[in-house]
């Protein structure tokens, strides 16, 4: 099984290249999306399979499950999957932070009990957000086109390459056997549960949810890059396009 | 200052101290004229970052009212509520106009008092529906920027029990009027208006202006109503 996996990698550096060559991987940063017609139909896929199945094995899950316990399995797979995340500190030139970020995996996978306690937020070691996609984008990669995936769902150009480096440091690459299928059903179920107030907003306000996810998953990304401060100029731009106001028409 | 280069291109040894010597001034200088700008940019700006804040503070004191008070008040009453904030405190024809985009132009000035009226609205109902319950949030002040044309940045952050708090970004304009009025609203780097800008665009493309009117008024019958989709 894990010869398959690492044999099956390759491939899907491939399929990834290809896709992102299509797309403009290294063009100008744009919010493009060229290919919005498949995006769209994966979408629909997707939120079928989401409506049908995964949204409702969630609610149920978060109902019957006590917070303490889906904060732990929340715990349990960050800390799991935290290899990728010190890696990219590092491609980041964040020494300090992967510094911490080590320590970090190393305290919550000892004294944490296999990662399901953070004890080392308390200790100083806060989680941090990174992956390759924002190693790319830190190392002037261009955003390349938006690609909507079956199943993973939204991603752009850029971040595709991180589906293999974050499979590479990823555990669950490596190990076989009747555990895995369950722990992976129970990250799908806990990455969605987690989701459920952010997607409540979105069926709440949205009136074209495909355009809603895209945009937002844009911003987010840029939000991550940034460490949470992105660049001001991007508020103001959307303004800055026609200058003049219509203030003068009222609210009737 | 062209003596000093002259004699750095043909001597760069010898009078490499001279040189640093002068860097060093003028960057003193430098950094004396930079402070001292600041110091005069912080006291000019200063009574637009009081509006601005006090703007902010406004809108999240009326939140935490409807919060704290949500089921006596219930739908109808946070709606009422947080209608004249929104109406006087968001520069609600210069947000439509930027989510229109190409398509406010080919609009007539009763389509656009229509529009207007009805992203009110969307916009009351939006916070009535969303703010209704407290559990210990609250709104603090984490800092400020002065941008371009005068707009002025207000970082707040919604801190909430146990839970990572919402940096929330208010882009803050003043209007022909000379009043100062929110123009754009940014929750963790996710920009509202910009993501209604793709959604309306794409709708108006793919279906057409009216179902856009429709859409919009469906979703405000829904949050009064309570329905999820």
């Amino acid at each position: 099984m894990a010869i398959k996996c690492i044999i099956g990698i390759p491939r899907t550096w491939v399929l990834l290249l290809v896709i992102a060559a299509l797309n403009g991987c290294a063009g100008p940063q744009t919010k493009s999306d060229p290919i919005e017609p498949a995006n769209r139909a994966f979408y629909t896929v997707n939120e079928s399979l989401d409506r049908g199945l995964v949204k409702p094995i969630a609610e149920v899950y978060e109902k019957i499950t006590p917070a303490p316990a889906r904060t732990a399995v929340t715990n349990f797979f960050d800390n799991l999957f935290y290899l990728n995340v010190i890696v990219n500190s590092f491609l980041q030139g964040k020494i300090n932070q992967g510094f911490s970020d080590t320590g970090r995996f190393v305290l919550n996978s000892t004294l944490g009990i296999g990662g399901l306690f953070d004890v080392a937020t308390g200790m100083g070691m806060p989680i941090h957000n990174e992956d390759f996609g924002q190693t790319l984008a830190k190392w002037g990669v261009g955003e390349g086109a938006y690609v909507y995936l079956p199943i993973k769902g939204p991603n752009s150009a850029r971040d595709l390459p991180d589906l293999v480096t974050s499979a590479l440091l990823n555990p669950l690459t490596y190990i076989s056997g009747g555990i895995l299928l369950p722990i992976q059903a129970l990250r799908i179920i806990s990455l969605r549960a987690n989701l459920l107030d952010e997607t409540r907003i979105r069926d709440e306000a949205a009136v074209d949810p495909y355009s809603f996810t895209r945009e937002a998953y844009l911003q987010r990304r840029e939000y991550l890059i940034h460490d949470g401060s992105p660049p001001t100029k991007g508020y103001e731009d959307i303004f800055n396009e026609d200058p003049d106001s219509e203030s003068q028409l009222k609210i009737e | 200052m062209s003596d000093s280069l002259h004699t750095f291109r043909h001597s760069p040894f010898a009078s490499a101290p001279r040189v640093f010597n002068l860097l060093r001034q003028g960057l003193c200088v430098l950094a004396l004229l930079a402070a001292g700008t600041c110091a005069i940019a912080e006291q000019e700006a200063q009574p637009e970052f009081q509006e601005a804040t006090a703007i902010v503070a406004e809108l999240h004191g009326a939140l935490v009212h409807i919060m704290q008070n949500a089921p006596s008040l219930g739908y109808m009453g946070r709606y009422q509520q947080m209608d004249p904030i929104i109406r006087q405190r968001f520069d609600t024809p210069l947000i439509v106009k930027v989510t229109l985009s190409r398509h406010w132009n080919g609009m007539n000035d009763a389509e656009k008092t229509d529009f207007i009226s009805l992203f009110h609205q969307l916009s009351v109902a939006t916070y009535a529906a969303r703010f209704d319950s407290f559990n210990g949030q609250e709104f603090v002040q984490t800092g400020r920027e002065q941008l371009q044309a005068g707009r002025v940045l207000i970082k707040t952050e919604l801190r909430r029990t146990d839970e990572t708090p919402v940096k929330l970004d208010y882009l803050i304009h003043q209007n022909q009027q000379g009043e100062w009025r929110i123009i754009s609203v940014i929750a963790n780097g996710v920009n509202d208006l910009s993501l209604k800008r793709a959604e309306y665009a794409a709708v108006i493309k793919d279906r057409g202006f009216p179902v856009l009117l429709d859409d919009i008024r469906r979703k405000i019958r829904d949050m009064e109503t309570g329905a999820t989709p």
